[in-house]
Parts: C-alpha cells; sequence; structure tokens
C-alpha cells in the first residue's frame, strides 16, 4: 500500500461496530467470489457469469485470474455463439466503459491497463475491410480519453506507455506494433513533438515529457541530413535553455542537455562545448549555490579536455577548474560527494 | 525513547525494531478478520516471499514453519500450466512462479514439484524470436517479467537453456543464442539518461533499472549499461530528507530504498549517496506500536515495505544483520550456496557501537 495515514486507535465500541461491518463485507466479497470461481472451475462461458465477474471486478479490480476468466468467457463463451465479428462491439464497448471507469479509480493498476489492451485490440479486429474509419474513430477517441488522464496526472507511466502504444498502432492495429516509435508518420511524429513541447511549457519538470521528446526526436532527426540536424539540435538548446533558467533545481531540463551535448557528431563538437559551456557558466554565476550548473561544467569541461591536443595550453586550467567545480560540488551537495570525489580522483 | 501515550504519536525510532517486525510479519498469517488481507489474494504468494526474507534477514527464518509454507507454495502450483498462481486457484503467472521459486530455495525444497514442468512453463512465456518473457498466457511485456524468468532459470539451476541458438527464419538475420536476444532488447530498452523503462520506449523508473540491471548481471552482460550515467541517475534519487525516489520530481518512498540501491550495489557505485541519512529515513518509517515498514513515516506499514526497508539496511551495513543478495533480494547464503553470487557492492556491517560504514567490493 503506497500513501495511506496511520491514524489512532478509536474507542472500543467504535472499533467493535467497524469489525462487525467489515465481517459482513468479507462474507459478501467470499460468497461473490465462491460463485465465481465455482463457475470458472467448470469452463462455465455465459452471460450469467460474465455479470457476476462484473460485480466481483467492481469490489476487486486487482484481481487478474477474474479479469483472465472474464476474457475467456467472450472468446470461447459468448462470441463464438454470434452471427458477426460486428456483433462482439456492444459487448466489448461495454468493456471499454468498465475499464475507464475502474481506471479513474484505480489509474496505475496494470490488470485494468492490461484489459483495456485486449478489450481495444479485439474491437480493431471487428471492424472489417471497407470500416477502417470505425477503427481509427475508436483510436482517436482512445487517445483523447488517454490525454484526459495525463492531464490528471502527467507522469502516470501506464497512461504514457498506452499512448505510445496507441499511436504505434493508429496505422496497423495487430496486438504488437513495432516499439515506438518505429511505426510512427513523418506527420504523427511532428504532432507528437509539438504534444511535448505543450506538455513541457505547462511544466518544466515533466520529466516524462522530455522523455518522450528524446524517443521522438531521435526518430525525426535519423532521416534528415547533417545541416538540418545541426539546425534542428541547437533550437532544441534553445528550448532546454528556458527551462534550465526558468528553474535550475529542476534535474529534467539538465539531464536533456546532457543528453542533447552527447548525442553522436552533428559536426564540431569543440565549439558546441565551449558554446554550451558560456551559457552554463553565465547560469553558474547567477546561480551560485546550484549544484547542476557547476556539475554540467565539471563535465562538459572534462569532456573538453578529451578533445584537445595533449600540447593544449589550455589543459592545466581546464583541469584545475574541474577539480575546483567537483570541490565546490561536495561541499554544496554533500549527499553525493563520494561521486564528486571520485571523479576528481580520475582527474589525476 | 520514552513511550508515549495512545492520545500522541509516538517518536520516530532510532533503532531497528527487529522483534516487533518479526511479531507483525508472523501476524499477517492471521488477518481474516481484515477485508484488505481478503481483497490482496492476488499478492498473497509475494507476500510470504516477501515476509520469509524480511525474517531471514533479521535472522529469524523458523518464526514461520517450514513445512507449511513449502506446502502452501505447492498448492500454489498449477499442474496444467506448470508455473505458480499468486494464492491456490489463481491464475498461473511469472510474478508469483519466480516467489515460489525463491521460498523453494531458501528452503531447500526445490525438488519438492517437478523442476522441468516449471522450466517448461517459464520458457514458454517467451515468444518465438524475441528478446523478452511475457508476464503470463495473456502476453504482457514488461522488463520485470524478464528479470523474473532469468531469475528463476537461475535459480532452478536452467540458466544455459538461454543459450541455446534460435533457428532464424527467412530474412532475419543472424541466428544468435536466446540470452543475445535478451542483451538486445534490454538495450532496446535503455534510455538517454542510462536508465531503463518497462519495454521499448517507455520512460526510465528504478524498479525497471533494478530488474534490467538485476538480470543483465545473472546474464554477465552489464557491459550495455553506462555505470557511471546511470550511477549518477541512481544517485540522484535521494532526497534532503535522506529518502530516495523512483524517477524525477517523485515523491520518496521505502520501496526505492531497495530498487536504487540493489541496482548501485551491483553498480559498485553505493557511496554515490549519504548511507546514514538514509539509514534514518527508513528507520524513521518503522511503526513503532504495530510494528512493520511504512512507504514513508507516518503510513501504514505494509510487508512490502518492511522487505525492502529491512534489506536496504542490510545492504547499508545495518548491524545485526544478515547480508542480502542485491542482484536475487535473497539471503546471500542460499545465492552463495547455489553457486550463484556476483561481484557487487555492499557497505562493511557496523558492529553495535561501531564508526561509519566503509565501501567494500
Amino acid at each position: 500500500m503506497h500513501g495511506v495515514r496511520r491514524t489512532k486507535p478509536s474507542p472500543e465500541a467504535v472499533q467493535a461496530a467497524r469489525r462487525a461491518k467489515e465481517a459482513s463485507k468479507i462474507a459478501e466479497y467470499r460468497a461473490l467470489e465462491g460463485e465465481v470461481l465455482e463457475r470458472k472451475k467448470r469452463a462455465d462461458y455465459t452471460p450469467e457469469s460474465l455479470s457476476l465477474t462484473t460485480q466481483l471486478l467492481w469490489l476487486n479490480p486487482e484481481y487478474y485470474s477474474i479479469w483472465n476468466y472474464r476474457r475467456l468467457i467472450l472468446q470461447l463463451g459468448i462470441f463464438p455463439s454470434l452471427p458477426s465479428p460486428e456483433h462482439q462491439q456492444p459487448l466489448l464497448l461495454e468493456d471499454l466503459q468498465l475499464t475507464i471507469a475502474a481506471l479513474k479509480a484505480h489509474p496505475k493498476v496494470y490488470w485494468i491497463w492490461n484489459h483495456r489492451k485486449w478489450t481495444l485490440e479485439t474491437l480493431a479486429g471487428t471492424f472489417g475491410v471497407g470500416k477502417e474509419d470505425g477503427r481509427r474513430w475508436e483510436w482517436g477517441k482512445e487517445i483523447r480519453i488517454v490525454e484526459g488522464l495525463l492531464e490528471k496526472d502527467s507522469r502516470n507511466f501506464h497512461a504514457w506507455n498506452y499512448r505510445r502504444y496507441l499511436l504505434s498502432s493508429l496505422s496497423s492495429p495487430s496486438p504488437n506494433p513495432p516499439p515506438f516509435p518505429l511505426a510512427l508518420t513523418p506527420a504523427q511524429l511532428s504532432a507528437e513533438r509539438a504534444y511535448t513541447t505543450c506538455k513541457i511549457e505547462s511544466s518544466f519538470s515533466n520529466f516524462s515529457a522530455w522523455h518522450q521528446r528524446t524517443k521522438v526526436l531521435e526518430r525525426e532527426w535519423a532521416r534528415l541530413g547533417a545541416e538540418q540536424r545541426r539546425a534542428e539540435r541547437d533550437e532544441e538548446f534553445e528550448f532546454v535553455k528556458q527551462a534550465l533558467y526558468t528553474d535550475p533545481s529542476d534535474q529534467s531540463g539538465w539531464l536533456y542537455h546532457r543528453w542533447l551535448v552527447s548525442l553522436p557528431d552533428f559536426g564540431d563538437r569543440e565549439s558546441l562545448l565551449r558554446r554550451e559551456l558560456l551559457v552554463i557558466a553565465e547560469l553558474a554565476e547567477l546561480e551560485p549555490d546550484s549544484k547542476w550548473p557547476l556539475d554540467s561544467l565539471a563535465t562538459y569541461k572534462h569532456l573538453l579536455l578529451s578533445l584537445l591536443p595533449p600540447s593544449s595550453p589550455e589543459r592545466t586550467q581546464l583541469l584545475q577548474e574541474c577539480k575546483e567545480h567537483l570541490e565546490k560540488l561536495a561541499e554544496i551537495d554533500p549527499d553525493r560527494r563520494g561521486r564528486y570525489r571520485e571523479l576528481a580522483g580520475r582527474l589525476g | 525513547m520514552t513511550i508515549a501515550s495512545s492520545s500522541t504519536p509516538t517518536t520516530a525510532p532510532a533503532h531497528l525494531l527487529m522483534d516487533l517486525h518479526t511479531q507483525y510479519i508472523v501476524s499477517l498469517d492471521q488477518q481474516e478478520s481484515s477485508l484488505a488481507y481478503h481483497l490482496t489474494e492476488h499478492l498473497r504468494l509475494n507476500g510470504v516471499y516477501w515476509g520469509l526474507v524480511a525474517l531471514c534477514i533479521m535472522g529469524n527464518k523458523d518464526a514461520l514453519d517450514k513445512e507449511a509454507m513449502v506446502d502452501y507454495v505447492v498448492r500454489c502450483w498449477d499442474k496444467e500450466t506448470g508455473g505458480f498462481g499468486s494464492h491456490p486457484g489463481h491464475d498461473a503467472h511469472l510474478l508469483s512462479t519466480l516467489s515460489a521459486v525463491q521460498i523453494l530455495a531458501i528452503h531447500s525444497s526445490l525438488d519438492r514439484l517437478p523442476r522441468a514442468r516449471i522450466i517448461a512453463y517459464i520458457l514458454g512465456l517467451r515468444p518465438k524470436g524475441k528478446g523478452y518473457f511475457t508476464g503470463d498466457a495473456w502476453g504482457e511485456v514488461d522488463t520485470r517479467f524478464t528479470y523474473c524468468a532469468v531469475s528463476a532459470l537461475s535459480l532452478l539451476g536452467a540458466l544455459g537453456e538461454l543459450d541455446k541458438v534460435e533457428e532464424v527464419e527467412g530474412d532475419e538475420g543472424e541466428a544468435v543464442t536466446v540470452r543475445e536476444k535478451v542483451v538486445r532488447w534490454y538495450e532496446a530498452c535503455r534510455n538517454f539518461d542510462g536508465g531503463f523503462g518497462s519495454q521499448e520506449g517507455a520512460e526510465s523508473h528504478a524498479g525497471q533499472v533494478f530488474a534490467s540491471v538485476a538480470a543483465l548481471a545473472i546474464l554477465d552482460r552489464l557491459d550495455i549499461v553506462d555505470a557511471d550515467q546511470l550511477g549518477w541517475w541512481l544517485s540522484e534519487r535521494q532526497l534532503k530528507n535522506g529518502g530516495l525516489n523512483g524517477r524525477p520530481e517523485k515523491l520518496e518512498d521505502v520501496c526505492y530504498s531497495w530498487w536504487v540501491l540493489s541496482a548501485i550495489s551491483i553498480l559498485k557505485k553505493l557511496h554515490w549517496i549519504n548511507a546514514e541519512k538514509l539509514i534514518g529515513f527508513i528507520l524513521s518509517a518503522q511503526d513503532p506500536d504495530a510494528g512493520g515498514i511504512a512507504d514513508r513515516p507516518g503510513d501504514v506499514a505494509d510487508v512490502f515495505h518492511t522487505l525492502f526497508g529491512i534489506a536496504a539496511l542490510s545492504l547499508l551495513g545495518y548491524e545485526n544483520l544478515r547480508p542480502v543478495d542485491p542482484v536475487y533480494c535473497m539471503p546471500a547464503e542460499v545465492i552463495e550456496g547455489l553457486g550463484l553470487k556476483k561481484d557487487c557492492q555492499t557497505l562493511t556491517r557496523k558492529v553495535d557501537g561501531d564508526g561509519k560504514g566503509q565501501a567494500e567490493q
């Protein structure tokens, strides 16, 4: 269990009443469960069994074996008796309703997400040739629903995973679309980039959105020529700079910046490092007690050192600065001084 | 430490209340009057494993009856599929199968059931040609499940099954071993921050980082992990209050003390966090009245957080605790006995009244 506060124990009478109420709830639950399990055991895949599983899953949406049973009831019991795949649709739409209601109350339960995914995939299979519009409409609805869930909790990774699955399977509804974002069209990639921009602009500390952005950009950039890639990457540096200046203590932007710097060469790495070092040095001056600018200065100067010839006059100075930055870091971020000391030790 | 009256909150404990936690774990079996107990049968076998390992680390393995426990595990076995469900009558799943194998290994009872059938169940959960294992026949993909499979296979002495070369169809490319496929899949799940998510494209999360790093450790393929970069990401999980979170900008939680710490221990960067502060945080999350450890101070305890708090304390060298293996989250002596120990880092165990723990290889 997460996040349930301890409370003081209440008077005996209150406790006794609570226990009695709980005992009757337990009896009710066990009776229903007993009935369902008995039917499951004898492979009873009738509509009555289906509605009993609905009741049980309302009481306990984490009961994965019952979700499994429900799918068997539909697949092996009810669907085979229907005249056409299209006749499955009303039942599947009911399961979409069931799962969205359950997800609103329990947005992080894996089993509910799994069942919803199964329902959607099965639904996709019921749209015959010429009915692609119907399928795309359902997918569009799903994307809007997941966006609603991400409005409520922009870090819910289940919702992000589901979103990636929806976008990947939009063009081809196989149960296992290629991993995100390989199946996305250029237009989809561009739209998804805009979505991450929107999410990031409304909260610079939305690491989930930054993460999504790295996946989209990697894919988009793979298709561009060297010069265009460089130009776009520089736009990203401008974009992340806003985040770094708005809140230098937020790690998301810094991790993203580190990724941008480490990308395989889109050109002159040395001038890139020098340019970014200037940007960060400015910020470090404005925020002398912020560890992230300092950590980046130490890291990027170390990188720069590795690019310079052994005879370069800058080496001594850079080395000295790295050591100073790491010493200061050990002071202002003492919890992690083990790391700073190790890095300083490697400088020799 | 003063004992407060029932109307005021008890002050945060400064020591690990081992006897109280032992009682707490033993009493979990007697919760029939609690609705929550009934509603968590989908986790029961996992719960038994969490409780057992916590007891082992505290040196109180015998507080729960071995025969009764092994019998319970056997009753969770589904002879149709060869796997284990979370409770008798529940469907087989990799999560409960790993817990079952772990419990049987600790109780030296791996041969109570036909090993070959359990191994076949696990191997059957890898779709042909793929580098991952699904949670069950319904096909959910998650890095956790691949870890469960790799860990369980190694405990069953069947890791060699992954060294078979898979037949290639058509233009699929070169024939490689299953082990190589699994490693490549983990590579595909690796993110810009050096961490791992639940599947390809998913955000890094400490739980998945543990599962991925530990699986790669078992497969002797930590070469695909950038230890400096991931060690950095992991060290940044420590917050000002000493607790660890699971990803950037999230709350601290005792269970991340384990997921982050075990990964950091495998990567040999334990000295990159403040051990004393983390110990303090874990101790403050204890329930000094009812026993057990919660996700954070003041919350209701549960056996999941109790195990991970105690296991983390063991890795941090806390006194009077037995060593725990960071790759398997099982008593170190059991893993050593099976010849499965990997080269990880733990902090020197403090003796009562000793100074700070030093990192050791």
